[in-house]
């Protein structure tokens, strides 16, 4: 009996080792797979960073670069190993324009202390300096590196925008120029027909009448044209001016209803403003902000039928000053609305009640309100109506410096 | 000057946008003094038996932009008092801020206005 026990026990344990065997050999086999799998995984990586366009920076918490790819060495002028253990703020200089961002500025700085994404455009006008002097425009993306929740370090990619600049300073130069010289046949067909309508050179027949007064529209349609076009450029090409001034919104309102008089009787529009009693003069550039109202109330006006009803709200809320602009005219369809802030926008359902329009306005809409610090969002239904909703800081919006201003009005 | 009629020198390269100032003018019963270039107002200024009342200047003129044209007026007559009214294609801040601290006393924007407009601007200048 006890043999056979013992010869059992025996026979257990062998098979038992014989297991632990085969899962050590399986183990090792897996363990090797992984290694193998880890070091394909490696090799992918560093083909990737090593071929890729873009320039590559990992730095470390103390922002030394601990990694730079052959695109960096060859943007930066240097070598990995010159470039590696330097501390990036010192070892490349970064500018806005022609000043130099201050270390606590960087994208790398910001981006260690507040664990988010900075990406920087072409309109943002960053440069690199390397260390034999050369300046180049860059554009990037600054990401924390992550483990386990907390920020180890920063990746950043970056490349070259000479030739974009280049290319977007041409555009604006082309649009610029030609829209400056369509100004002066614009002129003489202006003027002339303002001439034809004088008394003094005989009088026309109704028909006459009308056709001139229909040349004196479409030219008036081909200058806001023109005045569009030029005015996106100035905003994209970040040369437009914001001069803040202390500013009465109730005046600038008003005195925008009054220009647009004739179109809101034309159309016998009832027009509701109302506007907060206490509200204090507000620092924004008036011309500016003239046009975002411009521009809403005159859409409101177009795209509602006649007899329409468009109010206008002004109110405070917290820190903020909040306008909105209400129609019931003919709304924008759903499926459209993410797109209404695109360039050369129209609603698939107003352009057959009105066909002027460019679909730049609300495209320089929306790119004023952000250079205000201000948002802008609207709710819209189609054949009920839209209301557009615009705020603008209390505390007003921050100069810039540039080259141009809007040119809605020149004093 | 009340019984006298208004005289405006009109400086502008374009001949026809010229051509329809003079005609405006004519309507308005205003001598119209016009002028292709920079330099042939400068030179009909020297010659004048009365100055004109106000001079409508383009900015940019196939001889001279409007920066030379006002320095140069200011060199051949040092006490002229003749308002200049700017009305120009394109209006940087630069421009319009050069032009007035020379003297001018608006920047108007040539498609923005109509001729009778203008030509009411420029009379309130006359006047005061």
């Amino acid at each position: 009996m006890v043999n056979i026990y013992i010869a059992l026990i025996s026979l257990v344990l062998i098979l038992s080792l014989l297991l632990v065997l085969i899962r050590v050999k399986e183990i090792l086999k897996q363990s090797k797979r992984l290694d193998e799998k880890l070091k394909e995984e490696r090799d992918r990586a560093n083909a990737i960073v090593s071929s890729m366009g873009e320039g590559l920076l990992v730095l470390d918490t103390n922002y030394k670069i601990v990694l730079i790819n052959p695109a960096a060495e060859k943007l930066l002028e240097t070598t990995a190993n010159e470039a590696v253990r330097q501390k990036w703020a010192e070892f490349v200089q970064a500018y806005i324009g022609k000043k130099q961002i201050l270390f606590e500025k960087r994208s790398s700085v910001k981006v260690l202390k507040s664990g988010k994404v900075i990406i920087t455009t072409v309109i943002d006008d960053h440069y690199y300096k390397t260390r034999s002097g050369r300046k180049f425009p860059v554009v990037s993306i600054t990401a924390p590196l992550l483990r386990n929740g907390a920020v180890t370090g920063v990746v950043k990619l970056f490349h070259d925008v000479t030739r974009e600049k280049e290319i977007d300073r041409m555009k604006t130069e082309f649009i610029s120029l030609a829209s400056h010289q369509l100004r002066t046949p614009l002129s003489a067909l202006k003027w002339f027909t303002e001439l034809l309508m004088e008394k003094n050179y005989g009088s026309l027949t109704d028909e006459q009448k009308e056709f001139v007064k229909n040349i004196a529209d479409s030219t008036e349609r081909m200058i806001s044209l023109v005045n569009s076009l030029l005015n996106i450029s100035r905003i994209e090409s970040g040369r437009i001016i914001i001069d803040p001034k202390p500013t009465d919104l109730n005046e600038l309102v008003n005195k925008v209803l009054k220009e647009l008089e004739e179109k809101i009787k034309n159309k016998k529009i009832n027009i509701i403003f109302s506007i907060h009693q206490q509200l204090p003069l507000i620092n924004t550039d008036p011309k500016l902000i003239r046009h975002v109202y411009m521009n809403l109330i005159d859409n409101a006006i177009k795209y509602s039928p006649t007899g329409g009803e468009i109010s206008i709200i002004v109110s405070k809320k917290d820190d903020q000053i909040i306008s909105q602009i209400s129609d019931n005219g003919y709304g924008i369809p759903k499926n459209q609305h993410y797109k209404i802030f695109q360039k050369f926008f129209r609603g698939v359902n107003v352009i057959k009640h009105e066909t002027e329009g460019s679909g730049l306005g609300l495209y320089l809409v929306k790119a004023i309100i952000d250079s205000s610090e201000g948002k802008i969002w609207f709710k819209s239904e189609e054949k009920k109506g839209t209301t557009f909703w615009f705020s603008l800081p209390i505390v007003g919006s921050k100069p810039k410096a540039g080259e141009v201003s809007l040119d809605a009005e020149i004093k | 000057m009340k019984n006298e009629i208004l005289k405006i020198m009109v400086v502008e390269d374009e001949l026809l946008l010229l051509r329809a100032i003079g005609k405006k003018l004519e309507l308005e019963n205003i001598e119209g003094i016009l002028c292709q270039s920079g330099e042939q107002a400068l030179n009909q200024l020297k010659n004048l038996d009365r100055p004109p009342d106000a001079i409508w200047l383009d900015y940019y003129l196939k001889d001279m932009d409007g920066i030379t044209f006002m320095m140069k007026l200011q060199s051949q007559n040092k006490k002229h008092d003749i308002p200049v009214i700017v009305i120009s294609n394109s209006a940087s801040q630069e421009k319009i801020k050069g032009m007035i601290a020379l003297g001018a006393k608006k920047y108007l924007l040539k498609a923005e206005h109509r001729l009778d407009e203008i030509v009411k601007i420029i009379k309130e200048f006359i006047m005061n």
